[in-house]
C-alpha cells in the first residue's frame, strides 16, 4: 500500500512501522530509544508524528505504529515541533550535562536557561535500551527498578551480578553514555563488576572479558573459537579473502 | 512455600506477595531461591519486588499502620491524622519504629471514602477520625509515650 | 411467616463494629427462637450504600432500617422490634431532607431517586449464599443465553443496549465483544477488572463484596458469545473481603454447575480465576493489567493494535469492569429496548457513583444517566456539611477535572463529562466546598501520579514530575505568572505525547481548575494568599471580633495552643505558633473563624 510522508509517496507494508518505512525513504525522525537491532520501545516519545487516517487526526509514536490503512503523515508539524520541544526541555531538565541532548535541545532551539535543574551528574533518561539488550542477550542482569519518577536501572541490590558477564552491551547501545565503562590494566569495570580482560592471540590487546567468551561458546556451541580482537578478526579475514583472490 | 504453585512463570506476583505475607517483607535469600525455582532472573523479580506497592524488600513493624490519602481524605484533612501519628511515634511515612513495632505507611485510597478521614492498623479500619482519636487508638495499642 | 434481619456488613459498616452487632443478633435471636412463633434469620450482607449512618440493620418484610447500630442497641431491637413489634425510635434514619425521622431507608430522599441495576441485590441479599442470588433471578440470564440464544444473538442484543464500559473510557461493550468475536483465533480469554485504584472511588469494591454472582454470570455470558473457556478476575490485593467474597462465590458457583465443565449440562466449558493485584494504580490500564496476569512489571503497551485482536498472552481478549458486568445479567433478562430506555442519547442505563467528600449523604448511589449534577449532589446528597458553600465535584478521579458550580445543571453522561474536560471515569464523585483549596487538589492528583505513573515513557514521568514542581512552588507561595503558560504547555505535551491512558488523561485535574478556577491561581500567585487556608505558607487565620462568643472551642482543639482567650472578650490566634492546621476554623460553629482577607506581604 502507499501512505505519504510530509507529501513523499511511500511503499508499505501492513504491519511495518511508520519510523522503518520513513528512514527507507530518508525522511528524518529524531530518536533516542530505537535500535534496529531491537523491537521498538516507545519510551522516549522523540518520534511521535501526526497522522490523518479517513478523516481523523492523531499522535503517535512511529517507531511503534504498524501502519494499517493509506494514512498521510506528518512529522514536522507545528504540533509536533512543539511537543518535541517540550520533551527535549523536559530530558535537558534530567540530564543536563549530556552532550547528545544538549545537541538534539539545540537542534530544537530550546533554550538553554529553562525553568527546571537536574543532577549535573546524570545522563541516563530510562529509555530503557539496555534493560532490553541485556534481556534479549539472555544475561538479564540489569533491569528498571522502582516506578513512577523514581525509576531508575541497576542490578539487583545495586550489586555486582552474578549474570553479567560484562560484554559491554548496554554502554554500547545505551544513547547518552549513562552507563559507565571502564578498563584499565586489563580489568574492565562495568555495574560495579570488576571482569579480567582476555588479550588477542594476534595483537595481544586486551578485548574481551572471559565470561563472555564462555558465554559466546556455549551459546554459539563452537568449541575451538581464535580469540581474536574485532580489528584483529577483520584483518584475518581481510587476509584471507586475499589469498583466495590472489589464488584465482 | 513454592510448591502450591506450578512452576509458570505467571504465579510470579503470587509467590511474591506469599513472600510478603509470610515474612512481612522480602528477605534477600528467598528472592534467590524464588529466582531459582521458577528460572526467572533475579533482576526481574527485584524489578517487580521494587514496583508493586504491596511487596517490600525491607522488614516492617508488627503493626502496620496505614493511613488513607486518598481524595476523599485528603480533603478531610487526612494530613493532621499523619502529623499526629508522626509526632507520637516519631517516625515518617515509609519507616518503621526502632522497636519494630509500627510501621507507617500514606495509602492511596482504601475504597472506604464514606467513612474518611480513615487509617487501617492490620486489618483493622478505622473510620471518621480526628487527631484525638488518633492519640487513643495509637494508645491502645501501647504506642504512644510508652518508649 | 418468616422474618429477615439484614446486617450491613460492607466495609464501611464493618468499619464501625457491624460484625459485633451480627453476632450479638444472632445470639440473642437464637435465645429467643425458642418460643417464637415466627422463624428470624440473620443475614450480613453487602453495602447498602448509606456508609454514613452505618451500621444499617434492616428488619424485612417489617420495612424497617435502623441505623448507627451499636451490640448494645441489639437486646432493644430483639425486645422491641421482633417480639413485640414496636419500632425503636431513637435508632431511625433522619432524613436532613424531609426534616424527620424515617421508618424505612427507602423513605430518604438518598434512596428515592436511584435506580438500581448494576447493584440491584447489594443489601438484599447475603454474598456467601448463592442460594441468595439465584432467590433473586440469578443464573437465569445465563440459562437463557445457553439453551435459547445464539452468541451472536448475545451479541447483538449486548450492542443493542448500549451498554458503554463503566471503567473510565466509555467503549461500546456489545462492539468490544463483536471485535473479540470476528477474529479467527484462540484460545481467547475474558477478564474481568476489579483493581479499582481511583482515589475516592469504591463501587467496584462493593459489587465485588455485595454480589459476587452477578460478576460470574456476565463474565460466563460473554464467554459463550465469543467462544473463550478460561478467565480472570483482577482484584486489588487490598480488597480482602472483596476476594474472601469472590473466592467463595467461584467455588458454589462450580459446585452447582454453573462454572467449569459442561455448564448446565449445555456442553459449554468455562473457568475463572482469581488474580490478586499488587498494588499499583496504573495495573487498572487494561494492558498493564494483562502484564501483571502474566507476571510481569505492569507497564502498559501502545494500544495500536487492539487486545480484543492481541491481549493476554497476544490472544484475543474481552476486558470489561466490575460494574460493567453486573450490568449483562440483568439486560439479558429484561431485554435491550428495556436498558436502552434508560439514560440519555449516547449513555444507556445507570451508572453507580461513590459520593464522597464534604457531602452530607456520603456513600453508593446509582442513578440513570442524564441526572444531573446539582440533583445529585444537593438532592441525593443532600448538599454540603455544615451548609458551607459548594465549589465544585470532581469526578473520574486523577484523569478527571473539577466541575465548578456554574456547570452543575449538565446532565452526567459521558460525552457530556468529557466535554467539559473531566470524564465518567469508574464513578468517582468527591465534593468540594469552601474549604478546598482547588490548585492543592491539581498538586494532589500529581502527586499521587508521579508515585502511580509507571514511569517508562518521557512525556508522563518527567512531564508530570515537572508540573508537580510547578505546582507545589505556586503552593508554597513561590510560583509566578509564566509559570501558568508553561504548565498548560506542558499539560498539552503530557496529553498528546504519552503512551497510555493514565498519562494522556494526567493534565484534566491540572487543565480544568486552570480553566475554571484561575483566581484561585492568582490569588496563591499574585497575594500569596490562599482563600480556602489549606496551602500552610499561605493561610493566617483571624477571629472575627464581632462574631466570637468567647465559647472556648477553638482553642480547645488547637494542638499548637495558638489560640488564647477569655470569658466575655474575644479570642485570638498567634500567628507565630499557629501550624495552620485550620481545626479552629472547622470547628467554630459561629462562623468567627476565618481565613485573613487581602494580599499577603
Amino acid at each position: 500500500m502507499k501512505i505519504t510522508i510530509d507529501g513523499i509517496f511511500c511503499e508499505a507494508e501492513k504491519g511495518e512501522m511508520l519510523l522503518q518505512i520513513a528512514r527507507r525513504n530518508n525522511i528524518y525522525i529524531p530518536t533516542l530509544c530505537h535500535s534496529d537491532a531491537l523491537p521498538g520501545l516507545g519510551t522516549c516519545r522523540l518520534c511521535v508524528v501526526e497522522i490523518l487516517d479517513r478523516g481523523r487526526k492523531g499522535v503517535v509514536a512511529s517507531c511503534i505504529y504498524p501502519v494499517k490503512n493509506e494514512i498521510e503523515v506528518f512529522t514536522h508539524s507545528d504540533k509536533i515541533k512543539s511537543i518535541r520541544r517540550n520533551l527535549l526541555m523536559l530530558l535537558y531538565a534530567r540530564t543536563p550535562q549530556d552532550e547528545t541532548i544538549d545537541s538534539l535541545r539545540k537542534e530544537y532551539h530550546v533554550p538553554d536557561n529553562i525553568r527546571f535543574s537536574g543532577d549535573k551528574d546524570e545522563h541516563c533518561i530510562l529509555c530503557g535500551l539496555c534493560v532490553r539488550a541485556c534481556q534479549e542477550l539472555g544475561t538479564s542482569a540489569i533491569s528498571t527498578v522502582n516506578r513512577g519518577i523514581t525509576k531508575k536501572v541497576s542490578t539487583p541490590y545495586d550489586e555486582p551480578s552474578t549474570q553479567c558477564i560484562g560484554c559491554g552491551s548496554c554502554a554500547y547501545l545505551c544513547p547518552t553514555n549513562a552507563i559507565k565503562i571502564e578498563e584499565i590494566n586489563g580489568v574492565r569495570t562495568i555495574w560495579n563488576k570488576e571482569f579480567r580482560l582476555v588479550r588477542c592471540t594476534r595483537c595481544g590487546k586486551p578485548f574481551a572479558t572471559k565470561e563472555q567468551l564462555e558465554y559466546n561458546r556455549k551459546k554459539l556451541g563452537e568449541d575451538h573459537v581464535e580469540l581474536l580482537c574485532e580489528s584483529c578478526k577483520k584483518a584475518v579475514t581481510g587476509e584471507k579473502l586475499r589469498d583466495i583472490y590472489e589464488r584465482v | 512455600m513454592f510448591e502450591k504453585y506450578p512452576k509458570e512463570h505467571r504465579y510470579t506476583l503470587a509467590m511474591l506477595q506469599d513472600l510478603q505475607k509470610e515474612y512481612g517483607y522480602i528477605p534477600k535469600e528467598k528472592l534467590l531461591e524464588l529466582s531459582q525455582y521458577l528460572d526467572i532472573p533475579l533482576s526481574k523479580l527485584y524489578s517487580m519486588a521494587t514496583f508493586y506497592k504491596a511487596l517490600s524488600l525491607k522488614p516492617k513493624g508488627r503493626y502496620i499502620i496505614k493511613v488513607c490519602d486518598g481524595t476523599a481524605c485528603h480533603i478531610r484533612s487526612s494530613k493532621s491524622l499523619l502529623d499526629e501519628i508522626e509526632n507520637s511515634l516519631g517516625i515518617k511515612p515509609g519507616e518503621t519504629t526502632k522497636d519494630g513495632k509500627f510501621s507507617l505507611e500514606v495509602v492511596n485510597c482504601l475504597g472506604s471514602c464514606a467513612i474518611a478521614p480513615v487509617m487501617v492498623i492490620n486489618d483493622r479500619y478505622y473510620g471518621k477520625l480526628t487527631s484525638s482519636k488518633v492519640r487513643e487508638i495509637l494508645r491502645e495499642y501501647g504506642g504512644a509515650g510508652d518508649e | 411467616m418468616n422474618r429477615t434481619v439484614y446486617v450491613c456488613c460492607g466495609t464501611g459498616c464493618l468499619a464501625n463494629n457491624s460484625l459485633d452487632v451480627y453476632r450479638e443478633l444472632k445470639r440473642l435471636i437464637e435465645e429467643h427462637e425458642v418460643d417464637a412463633d415466627v422463624k428470624t434469620i440473620v443475614k450480613a450482607t453487602g453495602c447498602n450504600g448509606l456508609c454514613e449512618k452505618g451500621p444499617l440493620v434492616k428488619i424485612e418484610p417489617d420495612n424497617i432500617c435502623y441505623s448507627k447500630v451499636k451490640a448494645s442497641d441489639v437486646k432493644e431491637i430483639v425486645e422491641k422490634t421482633l417480639i413485640n413489634g414496636q419500632i425503636v425510635n431513637r435508632l431511625l434514619i433522619f432524613d436532613t431532607a424531609q426534616g424527620k425521622k424515617v421508618i424505612s431507608h427507602k423513605d430518604t430522599d438518598f434512596y428515592k431517586s436511584q435506580q438500581k441495576i448494576a447493584l440491584r441485590n447489594i443489601g438484599e441479599i447475603d454474598p456467601a449464599n448463592i442460594d441468595d442470588y439465584i432467590e433473586r433471578g440469578g443464573y437465569e440470564a445465563l440459562s437463557k443465553v445457553l439453551f435459547q440464544m445464539t452468541p451472536e444473538g448475545v451479541i447483538s442484543e449486548i450492542e443493542k443496549s448500549g451498554l458503554r464500559g463503566r471503567g473510565g473510557g466509555g467503549f461500546p461493550t456489545g462492539r468490544k465483544w463483536r471485535q473479540c468475536c470476528n477474529v479467527n483465533y484462540f484460545p481467547k480469554y475474558v477478564i474481568c477488572n476489579g483493581d479499582e485504584g481511583d482515589p475516592g472511588a469504591f463501587m467496584d469494591r462493593s459489587i465485588l463484596e455485595g454480589d459476587p454472582n452477578t460478576v460470574i454470570e456476565g463474565m460466563i455470558i460473554c464467554a459463550y458469545s465469543i467462544k473463550s473457556h478460561r478467565g480472570f478476575i483482577y482484584i486489588r490485593d487490598e480488597y480482602s473481603l472483596a476476594l474472601k467474597n469472590m473466592d467463595c462465590a467461584l467455588r458454589q458457583a462450580r459446585e452447582r454447575g454453573y462454572l467449569g465443565k459442561n455448564i448446565m449440562n449445555s456442553g459449554f466449558d468455562f473457568d475463572i480465576e482469581i488474580v490478586r493485584g499488587g498494588g499499583a494504580f496504573v495495573c487498572g490500564e487494561s494492558t498493564a493489567l494483562m502484564q501483571s496476569i502474566e507476571g510481569n512489571v505492569g507497564e502498559p503497551r501502545a494500544k495500536y493494535i487492539h487486545s480484543v485482536e492481541k491481549g493476554l498472552w497476544g490472544q484475543p481478549t474481552v476486558l470489561n469492569n466490575v460494574e460493567t458486568w453486573a450490568n449483562v445479567p440483568e439486560i439479558i433478562m429484561k431485554g435491550s429496548d428495556w436498558f436502552s430506555s434508560i439514560g440519555t442519547e449516547n449513555s444507556k442505563g445507570t451508572k453507580v457513583f461513590s459520593l464522597v467528600g464534604k457531602v452530607k449523604n456520603t456513600g453508593l448511589v446509582e442513578i440513570p444517566m442524564g441526572t444531573t449534577l446539582r440533583e445529585l449532589v444537593f438532592k441525593i446528597g443532600g448538599g454540603i456539611i455544615g451548609d458551607k458553600k459548594f465549589k465544585a465535584v470532581q469526578s473520574g478521579g486523577p484523569s478527571g477535572g473539577c466541575i465548578p458550580e456554574s456547570l452543575m445543571d449538565l446532565p452526567v453522561d459521558f460525552d457530556t463529562l468529557k466535554n467539559i474536560g473531566s470524564m465518567m471515569g469508574s464513578g468517582g464523585m468527591i465534593v468540594m466546598d469552601e474549604r478546598t483549596c482547588m490548585v492543592d487538589v491539581a498538586r494532589y492528583y500529581l502527586n499521587f501520579l508521579s508515585e502511580e505513573s509507571c514511569g517508562k515513557c518521557v512525556a508522563c514521568r518527567e512531564g508530570i514530575k515537572r508540573m508537580l514542581e510547578i505546582l507545589t512552588d505556586i503552593c508554597n507561595g513561590k510560583g509566578s505568572e509564566e509559570d501558568l503558560d508553561l504548565l498548560e504547555s506542558l499539560c498539552h505535551t503530557v496529553e498528546e505525547a504519552s503512551l497510555c491512558g493514565l498519562g494522556k488523561t494526567a493534565p484534566n485535574p491540572v487543565l480544568t481548575t486552570l480553566k475554571y478556577f484561575k483566581d484561585e491561581y492568582y490569588a496563591h500567585i499574585r497575594d500569596k494568599r490562599c482563600p480556602a487556608g489549606v496551602c500552610p505558607e499561605l493561610t493566617e487565620y483571624e477571629i472575627d471580633e464581632k462574631l466570637c462568643i468567647s465559647c472556648g472551642l477553638c482553642a480547645k482543639n488547637c494542638p499548637a495552643s495558638a489560640i488564647w482567650g477569655e470569658k466575655g472578650k474575644p479570642y485570638y490566634i498567634n500567628t507565630e505558633s499557629c501550624v495552620k492546621c485550620g481545626n479552629c476554623l472547622d470547628s467554630c460553629k459561629f462562623n468567627a473563624v476565618g481565613v485573613k482577607k487581602g494580599a499577603r506581604l
